[in-house]
């Protein structure tokens, strides 16, 4: 467990040395999303009987939340190939998977920044959610989907520009097809199956279901943690084969 | 029982054979030096012997047990200073090796003395809460290190150690690192100038293109060729003579009707009567 404790300990000093930007970032985003979509666009919209705000603010606390968490890429991506610390950890006595669980936590550390304030500002908004486990389960598993996601990526891609490639042609078009701002089912049919295969729709069904408290397909949970192994194992393949 | 022993080391990167079979060991408190150009294997086979590659074809033994790089016990046996001073740039010195005592089970008051120690040693404690990257070239050098000596390590790596520093700065290192052999440590380390080799080895392996091409004391190797050079000046450039004694050279440099110049052996004449170039970095 040591190398839990030195990963994660370094991360963690790190950001407090620019906590300011990580959490003004993860308040302007959702924040701008909200005004445009919640209080412009769709203010007085509804979608199932729930207005569109209350629909919207799950949505957004997925994908900021997503962002934040697979956001230590270029961290990693940095602290590997041009500060070279990476090669710190590989000559410590540690397994390579205290090395992928010490940046999951920092990236599940991260994801609820953004979470903690839209939850806060929906409590102040009288939105009324329901808080429940099932809620912090899904959240968790989401995060550490995209933590291992971003921790993969920055394991495999050789540059920036590799890494804004798959921020281009991955991330982005996930932010917007899997029923973050508008739900999967009212998509064009041609793009839905697209949407289908992102892992952020399932999490946001999951988490806007518990939220909400809605009946949501139990596939979708086993999916989410199946995935969340295959992307621990995928992970790990990656570390033990670093520098290599 | 030798502290480290290589076996018939080979390692391909694609089409390119880097290690070409390197066989070698160390003794408890030697201190070994892998003298070579760039390229000729040095670096690689350091890697190797630390577990930053562990894709390879030969053997590598700790006091007569095969290394395994995941062996928590051997890891803790060996200290890293990389060529490249990486350390975390925006944390502190004292950060950066905190999280180097985690790394390796030091925690709370023992990992706080253990800093102080290592900073003490190093001349660093008053420099312990700036932040790496404030810190000179020397400094930086000095605090990868410190940072290495923190969990107590009986061999020592050091990985082209004086690179990119200034001559001063470079003189200090040297006695910096007789410091560490006269602390008991076994001390290996690459790199390509000739002086440094020639002051702090006890032994050299002088390496070329993933061989090992001369392997003994500084002074024994050196005597192979004599001990004194006479350089002379030729229309096809510089041509060297070898003489035991400066008497014979001077005699000879009479009897030569050009520019000459008399000058002591140095491990770079060894390595270029062996291979036919001259160290080039």
């Amino acid at each position: 467990m040591n190398g839990i404790r030195a990963v994660y300990y370094r991360e963690i000093v790190n950001f407090k040395n620019r906590w300011i930007k990580v959490w003004s970032a993860s308040i302007i985003y959702p924040a701008l999303f909200l005004l445009a979509f919640g209080y412009g666009i769709g203010k007085n919209a509804h979608i199932n009987g729930t207005s569109y705000v209350k629909f919207l603010i799950p949505g957004l606390i997925t994908m900021s939340s997503m962002n934040q968490a697979y956001g230590i890429s270029l961290e990693v991506h940095i602290s590997r190939y041009y500060y070279r610390l990476f090669d710190e950890y590989l000559v410590a006595p540690i397994k390579r998977w205290e090395i992928v669980v010490g940046e999951v936590l920092y990236g599940i550390t991260k994801g609820v920044i953004p979470a903690v304030v839209l939850l806060a500002y929906a409590i102040f908004a009288h939105l009324g959610y329901r808080l429940g486990l099932d809620f912090v389960v899904y959240f968790l598993l989401h995060l550490c989907c995209f933590s291992l996601l971003g921790f993969i990526v920055a394991m495999v891609v050789r540059s920036h520009a590799d890494q804004a490639a798959f921020s281009t042609f991955v991330m982005t078009p996930m932010i917007f097809l899997s029923d973050t701002f508008y739900p999967i089912e009212k998509m064009p049919p041609f793009v839905r199956p697209l949407g289908y295969v992102f892992p952020l729709t399932y999490s946001t069904k999951l988490i806007r279901g518990s939220l909400l408290g809605l009946e949501v397909n139990p596939l979708y949970k086993f999916l989410l943690l199946g995935l969340a192994l295959v992307l621990f194992g995928i992970a790990l393949f990656v570390a033990r084969r670093a520098e290599g | 029982m030798s502290e480290v022993e290589v076996r018939d080391l080979r390692k391909r990167y694609g089409r390119i054979e880097a290690l070409k079979g390197v066989s070698f060991s160390v003794e408890e408190g030697e201190t070994l030096a892998l003298l070579g150009p760039n390229g000729a294997g040095k670096t690689t086979t350091i890697k190797i012997m630390t577990g930053l590659i562990n894709q390879y074809e030969g053997e590598v033994y700790y006091r007569g047990k095969l290394f395994d790089a995941y062996d928590v016990a051997m890891k803790k046996l060996i200290g890293v200073v990389p060529q490249h001073n990486n350390l975390d740039k925006d944390l502190t010195v004292y950060q950066n090796l905190k999280i180097h005592g985690l790394l390796f089970g030091l925690s709370g008051r023992r990992l706080d003395r253990k800093i102080d120690e290592v900073l003490e040693f190093t001349g660093l404690l008053e420099h312990k809460n700036r932040k790496a990257d404030e810190l000179s070239g020397g400094m930086k050098r000095r605090a990868v290190i410190a940072r290495a000596l923190l969990h107590d390590p009986e061999i020592l790596y050091l990985d082209e150690p004086t690179v990119g520093l200034d001559p001063a700065v470079r003189r200090s290192m040297w006695d910096f690192i007789v410091r560490l052999r006269r602390e008991g440590k076994t001390v290996i380390l690459t790199t390509h100038y000739i002086e440094e080799a020639d002051a702090l080895a006890q032994r050299v392996l002088i390496m070329d293109r993933g061989r090992i091409v001369a392997e003994g004391e500084p002074e024994e190797l050196k005597m192979k060729l004599g001990r004194f050079v006479l350089e002379v000046e030729t229309e096809n450039g510089i041509e060297e003579e070898f003489f035991k004694s400066r008497e014979e050279a001077m005699e000879r440099a009479r009897a030569i009707n050009a520019p000459v110049r008399i000058r002591e052996v140095n491990l770079e004449d060894v390595f270029l009567r062996l291979t036919g170039r001259r160290i080039e970095v």
